[in-house]
């Protein structure tokens, strides 16, 4: 079993939007950052991974095991982080143990305690006095209390301070430090992924844009920047993305024709560049 | 089986911190049942009450977007609505346990004298009645949800008015089959048990297909 | 070991990783059959994604510099005269692609440059 999650030409159509054909692979013992900016089909296509919206057509493999035919087994092993908690507000954190350790065999309490610990949260304190990143830091407890092997996040730092965004990285990259775990982490604050991530999947309106290794997707482009009088409409239409101001240009360009622009400043895009640049396109700048 | 009792749990965990004034909602039958001086009118009032708390399973995990915790959860989806059945049925057994206990009591006190002909007849009437709300209840909550399924709370209501117009109009002496079977606890008993489990046959697969086609 | 990554200095991250490795090998700071730190440690350690190390590690081994032995590590080769000439080409290519850039800045042709290299050397010889 070396690929955690299998996603193949996964659809679904809703009125007026639709996922179309996603395709991607996450292999084992690494994170995978789903990027786009909001309202691309990042949540429907967990929610889809999750069957909590059924497909219109395609595939989804947790553990090698089918999301919707072995549905049991496939969550077994799965550990869920939502912007927002899903327990109940009234819970104290012995509660919520008790109401889903059950649902779990392999379930280590001594883990969750630990963790708790860890993270400093009282057990002794409801879920709705607990701030939001300790909300995400007792959904991670859980799923680490029964060695969830694949954590599928999402969104999970959107309302977090920077603090608690940096420690959530941290828990990640130690949650797979051992070979063994796999993380998939839907976001648009793609700075969180900039460093940690191993793979980008990069869904654009519905459609998927680019998989593979992050070094890889940063590598296939570059921004260019110059006088106005440097961009001709030859130039300019070859550009995956443009932003004109008063005194110049910045432009989102393939490395492959780096050689074209030779005559203009050219330095490595980061995933907010790509994202920013190719999202806007056929939309008119200025 | 294991799945079902889990579920059956975890709804019993979201009612925890209302199990009060569930409770409380259990007095108003006994001063009913008092001032009417009949087993039979207090019990129905108690199931009438019991069944308009079984939405607090509903809105509590609307409230807190717990259908995302019931969508991660190892569980399959029948499992789950069989919980929660099994979960309201017992709060519905509870409430009728509590009512024949203390309702005659009250009643005795008051010099009424309660037969085991009326404890068994009130309990058949209880559990069916209760049974008879519910089956319509649940589809509709996870159909609608508890705020948009909000009117579903009030069918015991309207069916308590019916039944009591019911207990007082209709002519039973008239069917003969129905004499039969009211005047004989057994077949009383037997009937509404295999009515009870058909009713609640149906409505279970209903709920099961609704919240199966359901996307959160 | 040191390593410290820069996220501004433009250099691809795996490189920066690749060049410090490399020059605490040629300044004897890790030493012949030495081990790195583990690959998945290491990427926790500094933040960085699993991939980026794995692709310096490889890199280096493929340039001879270390040798992974799977399930024990990576191990430092030592300071081979090849590598050291290695090393050093690539001191001399970076110096040098400095000198364009300031010779295009100073609008300095390229036969100027060559001249200029010319006498540079000459002088040396000199001395």
């Amino acid at each position: 079993m070396n690929d955690y999650l299998e996603v193949k030409n996964l659809s679904k159509s809703f009125e007026g939007f639709r996922l179309h054909d996603i395709t991607f692979t996450l292999p084992k013992g690494y994170i995978m950052g789903l990027i786009g900016p909001n309202g691309s089909g990042k949540t429907t296509t967990i929610k889809l991974i999750l069957n909590m919206l059924k497909r219109t057509s395609g595939e989804v493999k947790i553990l090698g095991f089918d999301n919707i035919a072995n549905e049991q087994e496939a969550k077994r092993n799965l550990g869920v982080v939502f912007d927002s908690n899903y327990f109940s507000d009234e819970w104290k954190i012995s509660q919520v143990e008790k109401s889903v350790s059950a649902f779990y065999e392999n379930w280590n309490t001594q883990k969750f305690s630990e963790t708790l610990k860890k993270f400093h949260i009282q057990p002794s304190k409801k879920v709705k006095e607990l701030s939001k990143g300790m909300q995400m830091k007792l959904m991670l407890a859980c799923a680490f209390s029964y060695d969830a092997k694949l954590l599928i996040l999402d969104e999970p730092t959107s309302g977090l301070d920077p603090v608690s965004r940096d420690e959530l990285l941290h828990i990640l990259s130690e949650y797979i430090e051992d070979g063994e775990h796999s993380v998939l982490f839907s976001t648009h604050l793609t700075r969180d992924l900039e460093r940690a991530a191993d793979y980008i999947t990069y869904i654009r309106y519905g459609e998927l844009f680019f998989s593979g290794g992050k070094d890889e997707f940063l590598d296939l482009f570059r921004i260019v920047k110059g006088g106005r009088e440097e961009l001709t409409a030859d130039l300019s239409k070859k550009m995956l993305g443009i932003r004109n101001f008063s005194t110049g240009f910045e432009a989102l360009v393939k490395t492959e024709d780096l050689k074209q622009y030779a005559h203009l400043n050219a330095e490595p895009a980061t995933i907010d560049d790509i994202v920013v640049f190719t999202s806007k396109r056929g939309e008119p700048y200025e | 089986m294991n799945d079902i009792w889990r579920a059956a749990k975890l709804d019993f965990s979201l009612v925890k911190p209302y199990v009060k004034s569930i409770c409380f909602t259990m007095v108003l039958p006994v001063v009913f049942a008092a001032v009417n001086r009949s087993l039979l009118t207090g019990i129905s009032f108690a199931m009438c009450f019991i069944a308009m708390t079984t939405g607090y399973t509903f809105s509590v995990t609307e409230k807190n977007s717990m259908e995302r915790l019931y969508g991660i959860l190892p569980i399959r989806k029948s499992d789950m609505v069989i919980g929660r059945y099994i979960f309201i049925m017992i709060m519905g057994i509870t409430a009728l346990i509590f009512s024949l206990a203390v309702h005659p009591v009250i009643l005795t006190i008051l010099g009424e004298s309660i037969s085991a002909f009326d404890h068994i007849s009130a309990a058949v009437i209880g559990i069916f009645l209760f049974a008879l709300y519910t089956v319509f209840q649940l589809p509709g909550y996870y159909k609608l949800g508890s705020i948009k399924g909000r009117v579903f709370m009030y069918i015991p209501v309207a069916g308590f008015l019916i039944t009591l117009l019911f207990l007082t109009k209709v002519p039973v002496g008239e069917s003969r089959l129905l004499f039969t079977v009211i005047h004989s606890p057994v077949l009383l008993m037997l009937s509404t048990v295999i009515l009870v489990i058909a009713m609640y046959a149906v409505s279970i697969r209903v709920s099961i297909q609704i919240l199966k086609n359901k996307e959160v | 070991m040191k390593l410290i990554i820069s996220n501004i200095s433009g250099i691809p991250i795996y490189e920066q990783i690749k060049q410090q490795i490399k020059s605490a090998i040629m300044s004897g700071d890790l030493q012949k059959d030495e081990t790195l730190p583990s690959l998945r440690t290491l990427a926790k350690e500094l933040k960085i994604s699993v991939l980026t190390v794995t692709r310096a590690y490889t890199e280096l081994e493929q340039e001879g510099f270390v040798q992974n032995v799977q399930g024990r590590g990576c191990f430092v080769l030592g300071q081979g005269s090849e590598l050291l000439r290695e090393q050093l080409l690539c001191k001399i290519e970076n110096s040098l692609s400095e000198a364009i850039s300031a010779a295009r800045v100073a609008d300095l042709s390229e036969e100027e440059l060559h001249h200029l290299l010319s006498i540079l050397m000459e002088e040396k010889t000199d001395e």
